[in-house]
């Protein structure tokens, strides 16, 4: 605690409007307190190639618009004696970003580790308070080794743990961002799991539930942090994550980047940017891009850079699940949500992380008012033997619970393929798409026409003598994909256009344009039971 | 040494590379048919094919070994 610094008080007889002694001490406190854990620690943290914690609110936010609340606290712990803890570990206030303000909470790894204090989370508690109260974003700063764990504390752990119930009460009300800066575990590792968007630094990041040593003494693996929760297992095998970046500054920069895609609240609309890039353009370069031939494949991430504005794409947890893309982008000056397959990656069939990661994004855009656009060509999802084992039904059904329950303006292009399932989970007529088109080389039904034969013709087939039975099958399935026409829908009015791609820009827009005031009324419930 | 994998249970259509061929990553080694699709499998190391375990018209399970590359 602080108290190896005495307070100079006045003394009534003398100089009654003694101030000098009471102003110097009080900029002494709060020098120390911007030395944060001192030299040698804070060039420690550079030596990791860290930026230090103060260094990194200087660049999130706009410059002089830092307010900070709490620089002055300690640990206040009788047990830990005179010992020094630098705001206890953990910087609070708020700050704007591109002229709106955010609550932030960023954990000083110089200060006993960035480890959460007492005082250090009623800081970042009442951050969370005062985010919910102005309904204004939650950025997380993270560089930090989880609760500080004492000898004394024990059992006291039982009343511990609102941290995490206050944030679930911020979800989808305000926007929340986990950056992780250091080695988080356990507290620290579930702030960003409740979050919104997680970045990584690589190499200096990782997440999880136990550290080494934890880990080491609980099931005897040994294993570095970055093997085990760093940015390759997060970005790429488990999901967690949604973005490796190189160091801090590129980190900082896109949760700014991030955030202007966002409204503050979910009460209101993304504010857009405007663009000189004209709505109407067409967009001839997919023609060289997409194939017409249906089975051969291309890269989905060329499409949607070449219809959104200015080519200008974040995407999401790119390199996870990446037979789907996921992207924020604008079309028209406004921010959309942009869910695509990937022809690719299996073709662009749905697995189960696939499914996973869309329908995380579509609550995500649903929630902060973000339009959908669906650019379809899927096969359908993946089916055998594996990915039953795997839950597909289950994690497909969340697919579908997502699509289905969200109310934002949502756009479909059809493309190619849309098959099955899996034109109903891509936003499908019947899941209340308020405008759906198709290119002419788009192929929509329940399954393609090879599958289709082999049921409906199954005894045709068997009946025929085997050397004629790969002909008849080929003659069966050319009868089946006659039906299998853009037109066939069309002439039924279950899509409500069908379009030259290179007008596929300006189709999405005039989606948006006709849906943007859209209202759905559900029925009273106090949630749906999610199939996760 | 790296191993390429299939990702998905489908058919073998092409074999495109050859045993001894330098590869980058990113390069196809197999093109797999399986959902409709071309599916093509792709090294992510770079170096030199070693082995080749699969020929067209062989079907593959996911996780099935494709191929072998040693890495340059």
């Amino acid at each position: 605690m602080t108290d190896d610094r005495s307070r100079p008080v006045s003394h009534e007889g003398g100089d009654v409007h003694e101030w000098g002694p009471l102003v110097d001490d009080l900029a002494g406190r709060r020098e120390r307190a911007t030395g944060m854990g001192g030299d040698d620690l804070v060039e420690r943290q550079h030596s990791l190639g860290k930026l230090t914690v103060r260094e990194r609110l200087e660049m999130l936010v706009d410059p002089g618009t830092f307010v900070e609340f709490g620089m002055l606290a300690d640990h206040m712990d009788a047990g830990m004696g005179d010992r020094y803890l630098a705001a206890d570990g953990c910087i609070t206030g708020v700050g704007d970003i591109d002229g709106r303000r955010v609550a932030i909470a960023a954990y000083d790894f110089t200060v006993m580790a960035g480890s959460m204090g007492a005082v250090g989370e009623d800081k970042v508690s009442r951050m969370r308070e005062l985010a919910l109260r102005q309904r204004i974003p939650m950025v997380w700063l993270l560089d930090s080794a989880g609760a500080r764990i004492s000898s004394q504390s024990g059992s006291t752990f039982a009343g511990m743990g609102a941290l995490f119930r206050e944030q679930v009460s911020m979800s989808g009300v305000v926007p929340m961002v986990a950056a992780m800066l250091g080695h988080c575990a356990a507290g620290t590792a579930y702030i960003p799991a409740l979050a919104d968007f997680v970045p990584m630094v690589k190499g200096t990041s990782s997440m999880a539930l136990g550290g080494r040593h934890l880990v080491k003494a609980a099931v005897g693996e040994d294993v570095t942090e970055e093997e085990m929760g760093g940015s390759a297992v997060h970005t790429k095998i488990s999901g967690v994550a949604d973005l490796e970046v190189a160091d801090d500054r590129e980190c900082l920069a896109v949760v700014r980047r991030y955030l202007s895609f966002f409204p503050s609240n979910n009460t209101e609309r993304p504010l857009g940017r405007p663009t000189e890039d004209p709505v109407t353009r067409r967009v001839e370069e997919l023609y060289a891009i997409v194939p017409t031939a249906p089975r051969r494949a291309y890269d989905m991430r060329k499409v949607v850079t070449a219809i959104v504005d200015d080519g200008d794409v974040l995407w999401m947890k790119p390199d996870w699940a990446k037979n789907l893309v996921t992207a924020l982008a604008h079309i028209g000056g406004q921010a959309v949500g942009i869910v695509a397959n990937q022809p690719m990656v299996l073709g662009g069939a749905l697995d189960v992380n696939a499914a996973d990661k869309a329908a995380r994004f579509v609550w995500l855009c649903d929630a902060f008012n973000i339009p959908l656009v669906f650019l379809h060509d899927v096969p359908g999802f993946v089916v055998g033997s594996a990915v039953e084992k795997q839950g597909i039904i289950r994690h497909g059904a969340k697919m579908l619970f997502a699509v289905s329950e969200a109310t934002v303006p949502k756009i479909s292009v059809v493309m190619r393929k849309s098959y099955g399932a899996g034109y109903f989970v891509m936003n499908g007529l019947a899941y209340e798409a308020d405008y759906i088109v198709t290119w002419p080389t788009a192929e929509i039904a329940v399954m393609g026409p090879d599958g289709a034969v082999a049921i409906i013709h199954r005894r045709t087939l068997e009946a025929v003598p085997e050397e004629e039975r790969a002909a008849k099958r080929l003659e069966l399935a050319e009868e089946i994909r006659h039906n299998i026409d853009p037109y066939v829908a069309a002439g039924h009015a279950k899509v409500d256009d069908v379009i030259d791609p290179a007008d596929t820009r300006a189709a999405i827009a005039r989606g948006l344009r006709v849906s943007r005031d859209k209202q759905v009324e559900r029925p009273w419930r106090k949630h749906g039971v999610l199939p996760v | 040494m790296a191993e390429v994998r299939a990702e998905i249970a489908a058919n073998v259509w092409q074999v495109v590379a050859e045993e001894g061929q330098m590869v980058a990553e990113g390069d196809e080694i197999v093109i797999l048919e399986s959902m409709k699709m071309e599916i093509p499998v792709v090294t992510e190391t770079p170096g030199v094919v070693r082995e080749i375990h699969v020929k067209p018209e062989d079907v593959v399970q996911e996780g099935d070994l494709i191929a072998i590359i040693d890495e340059s």
